[in-house]
């Protein structure tokens, strides 16, 4: 694999000779339920391994819990829950990728991840239709070779109808508290 | 005014800054000055104040402001030299200059050309300055009083002073009058005492301390507050590791050193804290200047008494609790004391009497306001509440008479307009009680009809610890702040009942309501076959509550820590910890959870 980035990466260079005016981004790439996604790196504050969770009640079910990141309390999302995906048990190769999103730390669990790479943006195309969920959260489709890569967009993914969703949580759990009383 | 704007901005800057300070320490001089009249030190410091403002003024060319200090100049030299006498007028004549003078800095900030009318505030200067003080026979109506060096502060205890000697006054008002007038004399003298000790503490202190940026100094205690959580993991460690075979001469070394790096550990952490610790007179410093204003404008006569003001309180929170207290204080004056006709009517004192109390007791700190106006009443408030739709006819019977008064703090129970004739109190009581829970504090109403209302404020000393209690509910572990908690027992299932739906529990004399922690998180209830339930006794305020837990764990020292704003407001956790073992632990809110039962019954 680190071969592969390394060619990319040289690819990229030859590219810029040609055509300087295009410009490269850098992503991290990581998998889900089979398909490649990737991210800005510049928004990837680091990559930890999977450590024990605390749960959150009343918080929104894709959020798995809270976890103490150096004396930070960040919360951590599970992008197979956010996707409506099925959930899978955590194991070796899974990883949380810590973001920075509006000033706020946020982790994401994914299945695992792959590699850095350079690829110019011209090869970005608009996203497909896909799901329409699914469609919400992609900025577009990275080619690389034979791979596609679903590029996320994490501001919108982590706010907007978001925050509408955690409201909404925390109210029905309010209405059935009440009614339980 | 115009073409004196084209001056150095950078100058212009400073003399505002400087201005700026002047005037505001003017204020506070002024006021103290009321208290206590013959502080030659307190008159020579005005003085000067008004003497810089009225030399750099003219310097910059803002003739407006030369023509007022320098009038304003001339009287102030008449009072230092005991040629005129510190009466009330005088003050208020000096306090509304001191306020034209903030009116005219403001413009000079804003570069507005304004004119303005300054013959009313110079005609009185000057009348000041010939000797006729039209408010001289008003506040020294007894011939006694006419001896040199009346004062205000004693014009104003003396009637009480001599109310209460005559034997009839006594005999009509018992009890109560002597009381009063214990307290009303107070005032004078502590108030001297007070601006002596400030002064000399102020001389001594002038050049033993440095000012530092508060951002630094938090970021000292977070960091201090991480050790201390680090700490708390190498004991937990280390422990384990003794309980490992180990040669008891390694054990005994780990265990010296573990207790003094525990030891530095907590020192260092208070005095860390003290860092950020300010008395709470930086606060109160502003309230005689506002019981002065509001109470004139009512018509009220007010002996404002302040005490405990050295007491240390965290910087975070002093900022946080001004503008509850502001509130209080005002409502007070406003709803809580009457007028002077109406008082002597109900045989008090003319004067009324708003006291102003910090004090620490153990890791808190308690603030009382406390008035003897017409206090609070409890029917009219079941009333209102009901009429609001609060509370129903039924569970009004039921409720004690701290609960009805606490029920001013109910969102929803005032509405300005409405309240004010109702019971006087309330207006926004409901965020007092709010910015008080945002510091982990609370707020209680204790009040008797007709002799006055005190309200207290208990807040814990700092921010930055909370000590909790860490109880389980399925596998997950919760934080209980430790200073709800009352005591924990194992109940049985026999003294458990059911009423109108809600679970009771009785221990020793008390009953409690109860609360499952599994039903509060949305968990399916534990096992019903055990026969004995763990319940942790918690009071919020005068409320006690038992809380259902499957298991206590200890108590641990911890650090708040927020949940961010991604998760937001979590319904009833108040935050986060991280545990010695390094794992974060949900606090839950104390209020939620006490709250929760006490929403009206549909």
């Amino acid at each position: 694999m680190q071969e592969y980035g390394t060619h990319t990466q040289a690819n990229g260079r030859k590219n810029d000779k040609h055509r300087a005016a295009i410009p490269m981004i850098q992503l991290v790439s990581f998998h889900l339920a089979g398909e490649e996604y990737a991210l800005d790196i510049l928004r990837v504050q680091e990559i930890i391994r999977t450590q024990e969770l605390t749960r959150v009640p009343n918080s929104p079910a894709f959020v798995e819990g809270v976890i103490n990141l150096r004396g930070r309390v960040i919360p951590v999302v599970g992008l197979r829950k956010r996707f409506g995906l099925d959930p899978i048990p955590a194991d070796k190769h899974t990883r949380i990728v810590v973001v920075e999103v509006h000033g706020t730390v946020v982790g994401l669990v994914v299945d695992s991840v792959s590699e850095v790479l350079r690829i110019a943006t011209d090869t970005i195309a608009p996203p497909p239709r896909l799901g329409k969920v699914e469609r919400e959260y992609i900025q577009g489709v990275g080619k690389l070779e034979n791979r596609l890569l679903l590029l996320l967009d994490v501001d919108h993914l982590l706010s907007g109808q978001e925050q509408d969703q955690v409201g909404h949580v925390t109210r029905s759990n309010d209405e059935e508290e009440e009614e339980q009383s | 005014m115009s073409d004196e704007f084209a001056l150095d901005p950078e100058l212009l800057q400073d003399f505002l800054t400087e201005c700026g300070e002047l005037l505001q320490q003017l204020d506070e001089d002024m006021v103290s000055l009321e208290t206590s009249p013959e502080d030659e030190e307190l008159l020579n410091r005005i003085f000067r104040a008004v003497h810089t403002i009225k030399g750099t003024s003219g310097f910059m060319g803002f003739t407006s402001v030369v023509e007022l200090t320098h009038q304003a100049e001339d009287v102030l030299n008449l009072l230092r030299h005991r040629e005129r006498k510190v009466t009330r007028h005088t003050m208020d004549v000096l306090l509304a200059v001191s306020d034209q003078l903030g009116v005219m800095m403001e413009d000079i900030r804003e570069q507005r050309d304004a004119s303005y009318d300054l013959s009313t505030l110079l005609a009185q200067l000057k009348e000041i300055e010939e000797g006729h003080d039209p408010s001289f026979p008003v506040s020294a109506p007894q011939p006694a009083d006419a001896v040199p060096g009346p004062s205000p502060a004693s014009a104003s205890v003396s009637p009480v002073v001599q109310k209460a000697a005559e034997p009839t006054a006594a005999a009509t008002a018992p009890a109560a009058m002597p009381a009063q007038t214990a307290a009303s004399a107070e005032p004078a003298d502590h108030a001297q005492g007070g601006g002596s000790r400030k002064a000399a503490a102020a001389a001594n202190e002038g050049d033993r301390t440095i000012r530092v940026n508060v951002g630094k100094l938090d970021e000292l205690i977070n960091l201090v507050g991480e050790l201390v959580l680090e700490r708390n993991r190498v004991l937990q460690i280390s422990r384990e590791v003794a309980s490992l075979g180990i040669p008891d001469s390694v054990r005994s070394a780990l265990n010296q050193a573990t207790a003094r790096l525990s030891f530095i550990t907590g020192e260092l952490q208070t005095a860390s804290l003290k860092t950020r610790m300010v008395p709470v007179e930086t606060l109160f410093r502003r309230f005689p200047r506002m019981v002065r204003d509001i109470s004139k404008a009512l018509g009220k006569d007010v002996d404002l008494l302040i005490t405990g003001e050295e007491t240390e309180i965290d910087r975070n929170v002093v900022e946080g609790i001004a503008d509850p207290l502001v509130h209080l204080i005002r409502n007070s004056l406003d709803h809580g004391i009457e007028t002077p006709d109406l008082r002597e009517a109900n045989g008090k004192p003319a004067t009324g009497r708003l006291h102003i109390d910090a004090s620490q007791q153990g890791d808190h700190i308690v603030i009382l306001v406390q008035d003897d106006g017409k206090g609070m009443d409890p029917e009219r408030i079941a009333k209102k509440a009901m009429e609001k739709g609060l509370v129903t006819a039924e569970r009004l019977r039921t409720m004690s008479e701290r609960e009805i008064l606490d029920l001013i703090f109910q969102p929803g129970f005032s509405t300005a307009e409405k309240v004010s004739d109702v019971s006087g109190r309330g207006v926004g009581m409901d965020v007092v009680r709010t910015n008080l829970k945002k510091l982990n504090g609370t707020v209680e109403v204790d009040s008797e009809l007709g002799q006055g209302a005190t309200v207290r404020l208990m807040l814990p000393l700092t921010l930055a610890i909370l000590p909790v209690l860490l109880v389980q509910a399925e596998e997950d572990v919760y934080a209980v702040p430790l200073r709800t908690v009352v005591e924990i027992v194992r109940v049985d299932r026999e003294s458990i009942h059911r009423m109108d739906g809600a679970e009771i529990m009785r221990l020793r004399d008390e009953v409690f309501p109860l609360r499952h922690l599994r039903a509060l998180l949305g968990h399916p209830p534990a096992d019903a076959t055990a026969d004995s339930l763990r319940v942790v006794i918690m009071a919020i305020g005068e409320r006690k509550i038992g809380l259902v837990v499957d298991q206590w764990l200890g108590q641990e020292e911890t650090v708040i820590k927020s949940l961010g704003s991604y998760l937001g407001h979590v319904d009833g956790m108040a935050g986060a910890t991280i545990s010695g073992d390094g794992r974060v632990r949900l606090i839950l809110d104390p209020a939620v959870i006490a709250g929760s039962l006490r929403s009206p019954q549909r």
